[in-house]
């Protein structure tokens, strides 16, 4: 079991590391589309980190959070896409 | 090690693979519209293989079909998100970046 | 030339009502001087076959021909009112269609000042007013956006749905309460059981459409148990496509937007069509209203790809099994639509030679 921890927390580093990567473009923009796209991008890599980190721990609830997680995250490119657009109505 | 153990292995290794393209790509792509492209294919696949990864550690359990679930979740939802950020951008008039902007732009 | 000859472009819309009240204001204001005219035409956006007219665009005008003379009241007798299609030859792509079919219908019927509904947009999503105004405006009609309040919700979300619906949401939900659980002790069967009560009756009215067809909604999963590995297949490839292109370092992209008409009919298969669109090789989808599709393409190779509608082609085979998977493909279609030639729904071979 140990070696399959240590692989999957060290993919759970690489993720973290990238999505540190992706923060640029979201400081970077330029414009807010852009900002939105890496923080989904960001979001998704959390809930696969949040995955990974569960099942190197062997600790399934935490995989309650990552579901909720991914439903946040994909929530929150919709309500901004929705709005940043002026009459609503993506979707 | 067991079949298995190789398995995630290469799993893990592959979705580390496609989420590092996915954030090459989010840095490196002239525009969003690009830019989208590889947060919505590459990052799902590479989240899909990593989830695989995690499905296949838990083994036969419910956490197994929580995983599964999550990663269909992903499948769903993440293109979505991204048609519905570049719908939003399109509506906003953002142009699509084309070959003939390169000069303009660098 | 008079004033007070106008005509409206209708589309469903929810300022449409509005719309046509403040027309008939407009009459009865010009009714001193002049006999008033009102013409609401419908635009339509594909070709259509003699009698084959969208049911809902005779409904609509009905609809607005019923508004019109409630409005108009009294003065009813007095305003020439009348309601046409347009463009019913031809295929309305862009504003500058719309803009055409719309000045020749108002020159036929001297026509000088053209009404628009604040959210007529029969193009869906991309953004369809100003450009029409400009348009017009500069073939020399004075046009005027109806002043009338927009509502910020577009469509209705709520339908009608049967106690099927509810049934089938509770335990969709129910199910689903348990998985997530994953137990099967008294509380969790109660508390799943009240949130699936108050999620399916919060809910029954928006979620599904339609009754479910048990027999269909199994093919269509046997079907998709198909189609599945396929489009793992295609997102393998996107993605080492993606790879490529993205750690090139010359970036070789030659991104460009692709609109076509897909021929799929409802709202799920579109819905499937479109996420398919975006997970398979370097293309996007931007917008999608009904039918239409904007995609954005990212290579010259996978725009082919996407004209040559392999995809289209498998999610119809989900939908409507084998026999739809036939028809022609998006580039095939626009090229037998260019030759104003072969029927686009009912013929295999988009050769042609098949005049109406």
């Amino acid at each position: 079991m140990t070696f399959i921890a240590d692989v999957l927390l060290l993919t759970a580093a690489a993720f973290v590391l990238i999505s540190l990567a992706v923060v640029y473009r979201l400081v970077r923009g330029p414009t807010m589309q852009d900002r939105v796209i890496a923080v989904n991008v960001i979001g998704s890599n959390i809930v696969v980190i949040i995955a990974l980190i569960a099942a190197a721990n062997d600790d399934p609830s935490a995989l309650d959070i990552a579901i909720v997680y991914a439903l946040l995250n994909f929530l929150m490119s919709i309500a901004i896409s929705k709005f940043t657009v002026e009459r609503g109505g993506v979707l | 090690m067991t079949p298995r153990e190789i398995a995630i292995a290469a799993l893990a290794v592959g979705g580390v693979f496609f989420a590092v393209v996915a954030a090459v790509g989010v840095i490196r792509l002239p525009d969003l519209y690009t830019r989208s492209h590889s947060a919505s294919k590459s990052d799902t696949l590479g989240a899909g293989m990593a989830l695989a990864a995690v499905a296949l550690t838990f083994g036969a359990d419910i956490s197994t079909v929580k995983t599964v679930l999550l990663l269909l979740f992903m499948f769903i939802t993440n293109p979505t998100a991204a048609h519905a950020i570049t719908r939003a951008a399109a509506e906003e008039g953002i142009e699509p970046w084309t070959r003939d902007d390169e000069e303009v732009d660098e | 030339m008079t004033e007070a000859r106008i005509l409206v472009p209708v589309r469903e819309s929810s300022t449409l009502r509005n719309t046509v009240a403040y027309a008939a204001d407009r009459a009865i204001e010009a009714l001193e001087s002049h006999r008033p005219a009102i013409h609401f035409v419908y635009p339509v956006a594909q070709r259509v076959r003699e009698n084959g007219l969208p049911d809902e665009a005779d409904e609509l005008l009905d609809r607005v021909d019923a508004w019109i003379a409630e409005d108009l009241g009294d003065h009813a007798g007095d305003v020439e009112v009348e309601t046409a299609f347009v463009g019913r030859n031809e295929y309305l792509f862009n504003p500058g269609d719309y803009a055409d079919v719309l000045r020749r219908y108002a020159t036929r019927n001297d026509i000088d000042t053209v009404l628009l509904d604040p959210e007529f947009n029969p193009l869906g999503m991309t953004p369809l007013l100003p450009p029409l105004e400009h348009e017009l405006e500069r073939a020399g009609f004075e046009v005027e956006v109806a002043p009338v309040e927009r509502p910020t919700r577009r469509f209705p979300i709520v339908r009608r749905a049967g106690l099927g619906q509810f049934v089938v949401l509770f335990c969709w939900s129910f199910g689903f309460y348990l998985l997530i659980g994953g137990s099967l002790s008294t509380f969790d069967l109660a508390t799943g059981a009240l949130s699936g009560l108050i999620v399916a009756s919060l809910l029954w009215r928006i979620s599904l459409s339609g009754f479910a067809n048990v027999p269909r909604l199994l093919a269509r999963i046997a079907r998709m148990a198909v189609y599945a590995p396929f489009l793992l297949w295609e997102i393998a490839k996107a993605n080492l496509q993606i790879a490529y292109v993205v750690l090139h370092p010359d970036l070789p992209i030659d991104p460009e937007m692709v609109e076509f008409d897909a021929a799929v009919w409802s709202e799920l298969p579109a819905t499937v069509l479109a996420n398919s669109i975006t997970l398979t090789p370097g293309t996007l989808t931007v917008d999608v209203s009904r039918r239409h599709f904007t995609v954005h393409a990212l290579t010259t190779d996978t725009r082919d790809d996407l004209l040559g509608g392999t995809l289209e082609r498998a999610v119809r085979f989900v939908f409507y099994g084998r026999s739809a998977a036939r028809i022609a493909s998006p580039a095939e279609r626009s090229a037998s639509a260019e030759a104003a030639d072969a029927d686009r729904t009912e013929s295999a071979e988009p050769t042609d030679g098949e005049n109406e």
